[in-house]
């Protein structure tokens, strides 16, 4: 049996395949470590067998970036059972998807592509994260997106459609706040404002990440150091809501492994200093 | 769901050709030059995700053509055969015959069969791990019910046959490969790709062996996978391979 939601703190890293060998030799001091879970449909193999060692030595995070739950195309079955078998074959401590959609008409654009949020997408994804909780038999986390363009036909600001998301079906919020500054950039709104629409008890991890400055837009690349503007979004986010598990989200140009150390020996200080206070 | 339908496949038409974008416009926010220049950023994410998979899944091909071609490729590739599933570990099954028929690869003829064999590498690095298995069982079976033995082998392995040599060009892209580069051009291989435990081994493998092999993949009897390799290579070893597939644990089970 898995357990509901196992109670976990602290910051934690992504585990890419450049930094197994170091990190299973050094076993560094982290709260979890966090995988794509779609690296991971696999019978078996290196990767399983690294995945299985990480397992043995730090609760997991599985992140999902290929199920499309906002899609108007069916959900599909096949990409959720093999998630429902990852997480039976992992236990993992937690597990999240994006509110985005990915593909249509059968076409997958293997991206976190965003939705226009009105009533009409409300509706289909609390239909879609209760079957996939209903599936997983366990909470998931719902990440708010980055985005670069806005649809027109949205009504509700995105932390207003995600809390209302985690009022109806019980799932829990990933809050990016990578993403948050990203769109507040992006779009113009206030992140702090932002994060006053949200209930502290939904947010279940935050995610901290770099960005590239590209003429007039911020460009959600996982590429480099989180920038100041985003480490004072956290503090905020932390004092608000309290400590909560906080990855440090690194994936394209990937640094030496003790890059990614310091940046979630950052994160712990802030939160453990900041949740004090909360 | 018809609105929500109709916004992403405009929203999917101009990802995909850049000449939509204008019929989008009517969905989102900001002006048509905003448009254009953001929808471009998901564009090159499209792109990218597919350059991603497919130097994963093919890496020899990518370093034979180099990274910026390779990128072209893909590019191409998925305009003619888009991503059907939210796991880019399925995607590029059939580059082989992308770059069999492309234009701008018709000088490097091997190409399509590299890509076979690499297609065969990338699935064999996932496949189940080989159970556990006692071949002493098989010296238990009765002579006359050998020529009935199903062979189960080991998850992954594969023949890939090819005028090219194929194999040989594989080896010495291998990271960390120190060995002679010479190729000689003029050789036919056929490769066995198999799991070493996690890592997966490419090797050149006899055309009788490989001819046994593929007809007891296929689910032949091993009498009946004999007698076919032997019609075409009277001087087929089947003891001298069973020696080595054993030794290799390219055989896992087998049923009676």
């Amino acid at each position: 049996m898995i357990a509901a939601n196992p109670v976990l703190s602290g910051t934690g890293i992504g585990l890419r395949q450049p930094h197994y060998r170091e990190v299973f030799e050094r076993l560094p001091e982290l709260a979890f470590l966090e995988v794509h879970s779609e690296n991971f449909f696999l019978e078996g193999g290196a990767a399983m067998h690294a995945l299985e060692r990480a397992r043995a030595a730090y609760p997991i995070s599985l992140h999902g970036v290929g199920l499309s739950l906002g899609s108007a195309d069916a959900l599909a079955g096949e990409h959720l059972a093999k998630l429902k078998r990852l997480v039976e074959r992992v236990e993992p401590a937690l597990v999240s998807e994006h509110l985005c959609w990915g593909s249509v008409g059968g076409v997958h654009f293997n991206d976190l592509l965003p939705l226009p949020r009105n009533d009409e997408t409300l509706a289909l994804l609390c239909d879609r994260v209760d079957r996939v909780q209903s599936t997983l038999k366990r909470r998931i986390l719902v990440e708010n997106l980055s985005a670069y363009i806005a649809c027109r036909d949205s009504g509700m600001s995105e932390a207003a459609f995600l809390a209302a998301l985690a009022r109806r079906t019980g799932c829990g919020l990933l809050l990016d706040v990578n993403n948050l500054y990203v769109n507040a950039i992006n779009f113009g709104f206030d992140p702090v404002a932002a994060l006053a629409e949200l209930d502290a008890d939904s947010i279940g991890q935050m995610h901290l990440a770099g960005h590239a400055v590209v003429d007039d837009c911020l460009i959600d690349t996982h590429g480099s150091l989180v920038c100041d503007p985003v480490w004072s979004l956290y503090e905020e986010a932390c004092r608000r809501f309290g400590a909560r598990p906080t990855l440090i989200e690194w994936d394209t140009d990937l640094p030496a492994l003790d890059v990614l150390l310091q940046q979630a020996a950052q994160a712990s200080d802030i939160a453990q200093r900041e949740a004090a206070h909360a | 769901m018809p609105e929500l339908f109709d916004f992403q496949s405009d929203f999917g038409a101009a990802l995909r050709d850049r000449r939509r974008t204008p019929a989008m416009q009517r969905w989102l926010a900001g002006d048509a030059d905003l448009v254009d220049r953001r929808m471009a950023i998901y564009r090159a994410n499209m792109v990218a995700a597919a350059d991603k998979a497919l130097s994963s899944a093919y890496p020899v091909i990518r370093q034979v053509v180099g990274a910026e071609f390779f990128h072209g490729l893909a590019r191409e590739y998925q305009r003619g055969t888009p991503s059907t599933s939210g796991d880019l570990t399925d995607f590029g099954a059939s580059f082989d015959a992308f770059v069999a028929a492309f234009e701008h690869t018709q000088s490097l003829p091997y190409l399509p069969d590299v890509a076979r064999l690499e297609w065969a590498v990338h699935r064999a690095a996932g496949a189940a791990d080989a159970p556990d298995w006692d071949a002493a069982a098989l010296g238990a079976v009765q002579p006359e019910q050998q020529a009935a033995i199903r062979f189960a082998w080991s998850p992954g392995l594969a023949v890939v046959e090819s005028p090219h040599p194929v194999a040989r060009i594989w080896t010495i892209h291998q990271p960390g490969f120190d060995g002679e580069f010479g190729v000689d051009w003029d050789r036919a291989d056929t490769a066995l790709v198999a799991r070493d435990g996690f890592a997966v081994v490419v090797t050149e493998c006899d055309a009788a062996d490989a001819t046994f092999i593929r007809a007891s993949l296929a689910g032949a009897p091993l009498g009946d996978a004999a007698a076919t390799t032997l019609a075409t290579h009277p001087d087929f070893d089947l003891g001298a391979l069973l020696v080595r597939a054993m030794a290799a644990r390219l055989v896992c089970g087998f049923t009676l």
